[in-house]
């Protein structure tokens, strides 16, 4: 029996999206948060004065706790936070909040504004022009993003894996966008596409990086004995984990087989009675096709250098995607390089929906446990399973 | 310890308006104005580490002496930005500009990254040997590195 005292403790019982797109029309991030949130809170049978916690993600540009307290006019809280991305860091501490009774019930958000240096739409917008970045960084560093461009060239290296390995992540991704009302990015995408799309940081095109998008998420989470009033079957966090290792500035990474995601794998491991075998959709984070690759080698679906073959191997070319043992799809909601850049948000609200059965075309039939990876390889490596009581 | 460091720190700053420099980092942009490439060295456990810490990862000792390195190395990671930040000498649109991690000979796992200067991108390949040389970035030295030539 693992130890885990607040497995199954707390459940998601609430969720809200705006959905998401190339540009929202003159909406700020806090008009896309409060939207989400309202819809949330609403989706789980409360109002404001329910809401005793507030966790929202710090991304850049949204809304501060006391902000969106503010806007929705909740009466009091007693505990508020606002973690750095990305999404399950912020899972965490409203999971944490709760179950260590600093509140009762969380609203958690995550709103997403395209930034003038990843946008070029967004750069003409002057209000969104004012979020300068400091010191323009020379070209030559591997830190924050390009990591995983440098990386994957590691990668390639090592385990001479060919282009379409990072293909099919983009791929599976698209197929299921297209039948996901919220994403952004639906047109249908095939190989020749993604291979002749156009390179940004070479190893990696255009395609291998998630699609900077406006939009907002938002949760309610509660005690379990609360949400077993409310309903009969609730959608709780089994485990959840974050984890980081020692040296992890970017290019000074011992290697890839020893990194956050090892620890996460392991913790995640150690806390929860469920595992692979157990799962009925699985949602490796796609911030960059890499990092989705290494979350099915450090799992263990597949080996080291073996995520491209597995990927070939449980493909189904019916629906253009990846089914793991024709069974178990991978991020179909399309991930954050078709559906958006939620930075995780977006993994975890389709879990949700996976699990109460509200999947629609997508949905995996009678799903009730989903296994989580979330971030990248240094520091926002993180994992969770959500399972349906 | 230095009474009076030359250049002061606001000169430092304006000599190099890329970098993000603090009191842990000022001594590897210093070294640079003598086309130096200096990382921090345990005075202690006499381990390098990379970037600047205020203590030594290795045994937390806090007396680290900023000390030259060769630059001769392997390339770990490599990678060609096809569009990035605006640089002098760097046209995106001409070729690929690479940016390189090398692992230092000094020790395993040692690394800095720049470019690789005074070759073609297909040149640049993981596992090639190359040494470091200085070029003029806005006024300030700027380190890069060679392919070493096969002999
Ligand atoms: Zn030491």
């Amino acid at each position: 029996m693992a130890r885990n005292p607040i497995a199954d403790q707390v459940a998601i019982v609430g969720i809200g999206s705006t959905g998401f797109s190339r540009d929202s029309g003159g909406r700020s991030a806090k008009a896309l948060a409060c939207e989400a949130s309202i819809r949330a809170i609403r989706d789980a049978g409360l109002g404001p004065g329910d809401i005793d916690g507030l966790v929202g993600a710090a991304e850049p540009g949204g809304p501060q706790p006391q902000e969106m307290s503010a806007a929705l006019g909740l009466p009091q809280v007693s505990h508020f936070s606002s973690p750095t991305p990305v999404a399950v860091f912020a899972l965490v501490d409203a999971m944490n909040a709760i179950y260590s009774g600093s509140c009762d019930t969380v609203l958690l958000y995550f709103a997403y504004t395209r930034l003038p240096w990843n946008s070029r739409s967004a750069a003409q917008d002057p209000f969104r022009r004012r979020h300068t970045l400091g010191v323009m960084p020379a070209p030559e560093s591997v830190n924050a993003a390009a990591a995983y461009a440098a990386w994957a060239s590691r990668y390639i290296h090592e385990y001479d894996v060919p282009r379409e390995a990072f293909g099919r992540v983009a791929l599976n991704a698209r197929a299921g966008a297209a039948n996901n009302p919220l994403a952004a990015m639906k047109a249908p995408l095939s190989m020749e596409g993604y291979l002749g799309a156009r390179m940004i940081r070479e190893p990696l095109c255009l395609l291998d990086m998630d699609v900077p998008v406006d939009g907002a998420d938002a949760f309610v989470l509660t005690r379990t004995d609360r949400a077993r009033a409310m309903t009969k079957s609730p959608i709780v966090i089994h485990a959840a984990t974050v984890g980081l290792v020692g040296t992890n500035d970017e290019d000074q990474l011992p290697s890839l087989a020893r990194h956050g995601q090892h620890v996460v794998v392991e913790s995640l491991r150690a806390k929860s009675d469920l595992w692979l075998e157990d799962m009925d959709v699985f949602f490796p984070y796609d911030g960059f096709s890499i990092i989705t690759l290494g979350w099915f080698e450090n799992f263990g679906w597949c080996g080291p250098g073996g995520a491209g073959r597995f990927l070939e191997e449980h493909w189904d070319e019916a629906s253009g995607r990846v089914m793991i043992d024709g069974r178990i799809p991978v991020n179909p909601h399309g991930g954050s390089l078709s559906e958006g850049a939620t930075r995780g948000s977006g993994h975890i609200r389709e879990a949700v929906m996976q699990l109460r059965g509200d999947a629609d075309a997508r949905q995996v039939p009678g799903a009730r446990n989903a296994l989580i990876g979330c971030g990248g390889f240094f520091f926002n490596s993180q994992g969770a399973i959500l399972r349906r009581l | 310890m230095t009474l009076t460091e030359i250049p002061s720190d606001a000169e430092l700053v304006e000599r190099f308006p890329y970098a993000s420099i603090d009191h842990d980092n000022k001594a590897l942009y210093r070294g640079w104005l003598e086309k130096s490439l200096r990382m921090n060295r345990c005075d202690d456990c006499q381990r390098f580490h990379h970037p600047p810490k205020p203590v030594c990862p290795s045994c937390w000792c806090s007396s680290l002496v900023p000390s030259e390195v060769s630059g001769r190395g392997t390339i770990h990671l490599a990678m060609f930005l096809h569009q990035g930040p605006p640089a002098p000498g760097v046209d995106y649109a001409k070729a690929p500009h690479p940016v390189v991690t090398v692992e230092l000979e000094e020790q395993e796992g040692l690394r800095f990254t720049s470019t690789v200067a005074g070759c073609a991108p297909e040149e640049v390949r993981i596992g090639a040997l190359v040494e470091l040389d200085w070029v003029d970035r806005l006024g300030a030295p700027f380190p890069v590195f060679r392919l070493v030539e096969k002999s």
